[in-house]
């Protein structure tokens, strides 16, 4: 397991990260994504915006290979996601995909410390090196003090700098962000997007993040739009 | 107010409902649940009803009900008796029905088979002329009908008037006709004419089937069992010429008949001078009611286990809903339902799923009281009465008790989730994620636990309540076992906690335990209840265990001691309790005059009516008794009780018989007999693990003097030195086939196998209890699962495999059943303590020495964990593969 450590370095050397082709997914009958394609190159940003319903969500979860698509393709740091089997994608997730959810989704019966290090861990990453890991992101990201709080005892900015730092703890490639500030007050969205900005320039990660906010947007350096499931106005 | 009832059924129909509708494996899964619970309840109250039912005196079906019944306190009545009955009544409109009744097996299909696997009849000797006569006399009196349209006893096939006269007559010419029920000629195929052989006494006599029994209109059809004769031939063939068992008083309709079964009540009672009691039909049911009670009460409170482990997983599963719905109920509050509203909703919920339950339950229920009655027949063979039960009816009182029983169950389980439901703050449940829930604090208090233990250690030392007929009810043992069984469900959730913390270390290791070990640090409401369900059941089955193997190496001892002849002999129709059965003097002279016999023990045992109820006097050779009976005593009889000369007064009496006359060493017992009372003075007290009704036990020959017989109940013969007991038993069985003949070895492995049968239906009942956790665990973690599918999505999103999440939920399933096991076995040495000590001691007098059957225990242990991991994997696995949860 620390082989694969190793095998995925910190900074990807494969420029597009993400390439994306003609996908298409329905749910119970109704298209969801028609004939989506796009890339990422590696430290890109890109901002997903559409209207409630438009497949923002679905496609982010086609990336992270959580959800398949029903036809086309997803190349994500070279592998293409329809070929895996689903041990295979959730090895790809540990080691190349970090997500950050609207909601945090930290996992509520371990400690913000212990968040961060769960993905360090489904690694095989060697204790010593975790926990050397994790305590600069808790410094990197100002949350030392928080380190044995629960979710269920830090606030909504701290809840959310957690997923962060839990997203980017083992240095994917790809950050998948839903809707990340979307449930913080403006100033602690503020914070957030200012240190995802900071993170994944320091890091090269590529980033999709989906948002309705123009302000999150803002951060990226390219917006793709969607519209009843196709991309309307890409750049 | 007045909107209160529609918005109710609002809430179910638009929300509850479609709720259910929605989840349709979890509500059907505890739905089953509850349906087992009652089902397991309802058979068993179903096979106890038709045990009792064949309690009933088989000539009332004859008959029509009796108004009072005759029968001697001890023994037989002589048949003189009836002219001076029937003098004493004058012209009173007063039929007397003199009935002889004894039992009758099949033949024994081969020398080494077991006990009471043949059928025991009731065969009813009846003076048949006159029984015509009175039935059609009432018929005639009581329906317009004719007379000829009852079918009568005599005309059963079509034939001329002389042919029915000749038949008639061919029956008296015939000593061994017999008439069967309908019910019998249906399944064996018999018809008048054919033969049927059966076993009385040392005898196997071949009857001619004379006919099939008429019944009665309005009368329930005869049982399988029942078999009628001709009364005279009856008293022949059993060796006992001119006695009678009872006369059944049956008075002619008109007037009022209340006045006038009093006044023949009073005339009856100045005829008697104590040589007869008086009874009526009921109160000769009742007694067999009590004599059983103590055994049928203790059955149902083991049936309800599954009902009770049942009540923990509704609970679990309602407190659930609540989660699961809180959204829901903020929202509803926040429009403006009232709490009330919203608990009285939840509660009918609650009421609506144990009436679901209570419904589906009722038909496996009755389907395994079909099973139920064979398995409660049988111990109620070997250690009270003859019983003729083989199917259950559906009895509606018995099913309404069971679906009000399962309502009460839902409403009491959805008490504490209706009031969380309607007591939180609409903004706190409208409040997304927050932590997890800790479960109701009664659940969580340790001073709660210490409690409960505290007044379940106090409520062991009260006596038993006393009844009628020496029952006696270990209400203060049974509290005590409730005590101890919730605190260690209380116990359960804090040793799933100490786990918790004592496993954290491992954490770092692996990220699957690390993942598992933070469920239950500390753990919620609902890993606490399965745990404790699965404690409950744990406690109730290795309490039982630790009774049964207490039982067991108890009476190996006792078998050891007791049991040192070569030989017990008995006549083959000795199939239960009660049987009537016995050997004949010149069969059991010939059998102790045999010249390989060193010693022997002729046997006789009389049931009398003690002011407790019924009891047993067992005559036997003292002197054998002593040297080769080395009994268990509880205060050792003087040198002189074993002496004839001078023990003429003494008797022992067993354990049971103390318990329950509450009489002891030095007291005295006054006892009725045939040649009238007598009063014996207690010199020993011996421990008989063979019936819980009592015996008192003296000399033979006094016992054969006071009750006027010589027939013997069993032998006893002790063999001389190098005597082959196998070959002595085959010439003891080819010179006569209608005797059982045991060796010691064998009858000590029949013993023990009637011992064991009669715990199995205990085993059935705490196997289901322990499934009904296990299935509560699946509950548990599918409900877990469900309510962390956000968890679950995070979790796949950080790169675990199906797996790793399913391995995890293994672990946390195999912790919660661990936490149940450790707590439930912890439990069970205090639930084996009270079994052995209070509940068994109180109920049937027996001292039992503790004994806890590792093997078996461990066996249950490993069986509780390894079914709890692998049903948690299974879970894990299912609940790995859910769909992501969208929330665009």
């Amino acid at each position: 397991m620390a082989a694969e450590a190793v095998l995925y370095p910190t900074n990807s050397t494969v420029e597009t990260v993400i390439r994306v082709s003609d996908l298409a997914k329905a749910y119970d009958g109704r298209p969801v994504l028609r004939g989506v394609g796009f890339e990422v190159k590696a430290g890109e940003r890109v901002a997903l915006t559409g209207p409630s319903g438009s497949g923002k969500t679905t496609l982010l979860n086609c990336l992270g290979g959580v959800d398949r698509a029903d036809s086309g393709s997803i190349q994500l740091a070279g592998e293409p996601l329809e070929s895996l089997s689903g041990d295979a994608l959730a090895r790809l997730r540990r080691t190349r995909i970090g997500t950050i959810f609207q909601f945090f989704h930290l996992l509520p019966t371990l400690s913000a410390a212990e968040n961060i290090e769960f993905p360090l861990q489904l690694l095989g990453m060697p204790r010593s090196e975790r926990l050397a890991r994790v305590d600069s992101l808790l410094r990197r990201l100002n949350l030392e003090h928080r380190a044995d709080a629960r979710p269920g005892q830090l606030s909504g900015g701290e809840m959310q700098r957690v997923a962060i730092a839990r997203a980017l703890s083992h240095r994917p490639a790809v950050l998948l962000a839903d809707e990340p500030t979307g449930n913080l007050d403006s100033a602690n969205g503020g914070n957030i997007l200012r240190l995802l900005r900071e993170l994944t320039d320091e890091t090269r990660t590529a980033m999709v993040l989906v948002t309705h906010s123009e302000e999150a947007a803002a951060i990226c350096h390219r917006r793709i739009h969607l519209r009843d499931g196709s991309i309307v106005d890409p750049e | 107010m007045t909107e209160r009832p529609s918005i109710l059924w609002l809430l179910l129909r638009r929300m509850s409902l479609r709720h259910w509708r929605d989840a349709p494996w979890q509500s059907g899964l505890l739905v089953v649940i509850l349906a087992l619970g009652v089902a397991v309840y309802f058979s068993i109250r179903l096979a106890n009803r038709a045990v009792l039912a064949s309690f009933s005196n088989f000539t009332d079906i004859l008959t029509e009900q009796s108004d009072w019944v005759i029968r001697s306190p001890a023994g037989t009545l002589p048949a003189s008796i009836l002219p001076e009955l029937r003098q004493g009544l004058g012209d009173r409109p007063v039929h007397l029905v003199p009935v002889v009744e004894t039992t009758a097996t099949e033949p024994p299909a081969s020398a080494d088979e077991t006990i009471g696997q043949r059928r025991t009849y009731q065969l009813l000797g009846l003076d048949l002329i006159a029984l015509q006569n009175l039935r059609v006399n009432r018929t005639a009196n009581r329906s317009s009908r004719s007379p000829e349209a009852s079918v009568s006893w005599f005309n059963q096939t079509p034939s001329t008037q002389t042919e029915r006269t000749n038949r008639f007559w061919e029956f008296f010419d015939s000593p061994r006709s017999v008439f069967i029920s309908t019910a019998l000629a249906d399944e064996k195929r018999l018809k008048p004419g054919d033969s049927l052989s059966l076993v009385i006494n040392e005898s196997i006599v071949p009857f001619e089937i004379a006919g099939i029994i008429p019944s009665l209109p309005d009368r329930p059809a005869p049982p399988r069992s029942m078999l009628v004769m001709d009364q005279s031939m009856l008293q022949s063939l059993n060796g006992r010429p001119d006695r009678i068992d009872r006369v059944e008083c049956v008075l002619e309709p008109g007037g009022d008949l209340d006045l006038r079964r009093s006044e023949l009540k009073i005339r009856l009672d100045g005829m008697s001078g104590g040589r007869w009691q008086i009874e009526s039909p009921k109160q000769r049911r009742d007694s067999g009611a009590m004599m059983t009670r103590a055994f049928r009460l203790n059955l149902t409170i083991l049936s309800l286990i599954a009902l009770v482990v049942g009540l923990y997983l509704i609970f679990q599963a309602l407190d659930g809903a609540v989660i699961r719905r809180r959204d829901e109920i903020g929202i509803l509050r926040a429009l403006g339902v009232e709490e009330r509203t919203i608990q009285q909703a939840w509660l009918l919920e609650a009421a609506a799923l144990g009436l679901l339950g209570g419904l589906l339950g009722s038909v496996p229920g009755w389907l395994g009281a079909q099973a139920a009655v064979q398995l409660v027949g049988r111990t109620v063979n070997a250690l009270y009465r003859a019983t003729s039960a083989d199917a259950a009816a559906l009895e509606p009182t018995e099913l309404l008790l069971a679906v009000i029983l399962a309502m009460v169950a839902g409403i009491l389980a959805g008490w504490a989730p209706a009031r969380s439901a309607a007591r939180t703050p609409p903004a706190q449940l409208l409040v997304r994620g927050g932590g997890p829930n800790p479960g109701p604090r009664a659940l969580r208090s340790r001073p709660l636990a210490l409690a409960l233990m505290a007044f379940g250690m106090a409520t062991a030392l009260l006596p038993p309540l006393r009844f009628d007929g020496g029952i006696r009810f270990p209400v203060g043992g049974y509290a005590s076992a409730l005590c101890w069984i919730f605190a260690g469900g209380i116990f359960s959730g804090e040793l799933l906690s100490v786990l918790g913390r004592m496993l954290r270390p491992i954490g770092p290791w692996s990220p699957v335990w690390r993942l598992a070990v933070s469920q239950i640090r500390p753990p919620t409401g609902r890993h606490r209840l399965a745990a404790a369900s699965l404690s409950c059941a744990v406690a109730m089955t290795a309490g039982m265990a630790i009774l049964v193997g207490s039982f067991s190496q108890t009476m190996n001892g006792w078998i050891e001691r007791a049991f040192q002849a070569d030989l017990y002999i008995s006549s083959a129709g000795a199939q239960s309790a009660s049987t009537d059965n016995r050997i004949s003097t010149a069969v059991w002279r010939e059998l102790v005059a045999r010249a390989d016999v060193a010693a022997a023990n002729v046997m006789q045992a009389h049931e009398i009516q003690l002011p407790g109820g019924p009891t047993m006097v067992v005559g036997a050779d003292i002197g054998f008794t002593r040297d080769h009976a080395n009994l268990a005593w509880l205060k050792a009889p003087p040198p002189e009780a074993f002496d004839r000369s001078k023990n003429a007064d003494m008797a022992f009496v067993s354990e049971s018989f103390t318990e329950r006359y509450q009489l002891n060493a030095g007291d005295r017992v006054t006892i009725p007999t045939p040649a009238g009372s007598r009063t014996l003075k207690i010199v020993g007290v011996f421990g008989d693990y063979g019936n819980e009704r009592g015996s008192v036990v003296l000399e033979g020959s006094r016992v054969a003097g006071w009750f006027g017989t010589d027939l013997a109940s069993s032998v006893i013969l002790k063999l001389k030195p190098d005597t082959d007991a196998d070959l002595v038993r085959t010439e003891i069985l080819s010179a006569h086939p209608g005797l059982s003949v045991f060796t010691n070895s064998h009858l000590r492995r029949e013993i023990l196998r009637i011992f064991g049968q009669t715990f199995s239906i205990t085993y059935v009942l705490e196997f289901i209890g322990v499934v009904v956790a296990v299935v509560g665990l699946a509950m548990t973690l599918a409900s877990l699962l469900l309510q962390r599918r956000a968890e679950l999505t995070t979790l796949r999103a950080l790169g675990m495999t199906h797996f790793e999440i399913a391995h995890a939920s293994a672990i946390e399933g195999a912790l919660t059943a661990l936490a149940g096991l450790v707590s439930g076995l912890a439990v069970s040495g205090a639930l084996g303590w009270i079994l052995i000590h209070v509940i068994n001691k109180q109920t049937f007098g027996w001292t039992l020495q503790a004994d806890v059957p590792v093997a078996l225990l461990a066996g249950l242990g490993g069986l509780v964990v390894l079914s709890g991991t692998v049903v948690a994997l299974a879970v894990g696995r299912w609940g790995a593969g859910l769909p992501a949860d969208r929330e665009e």
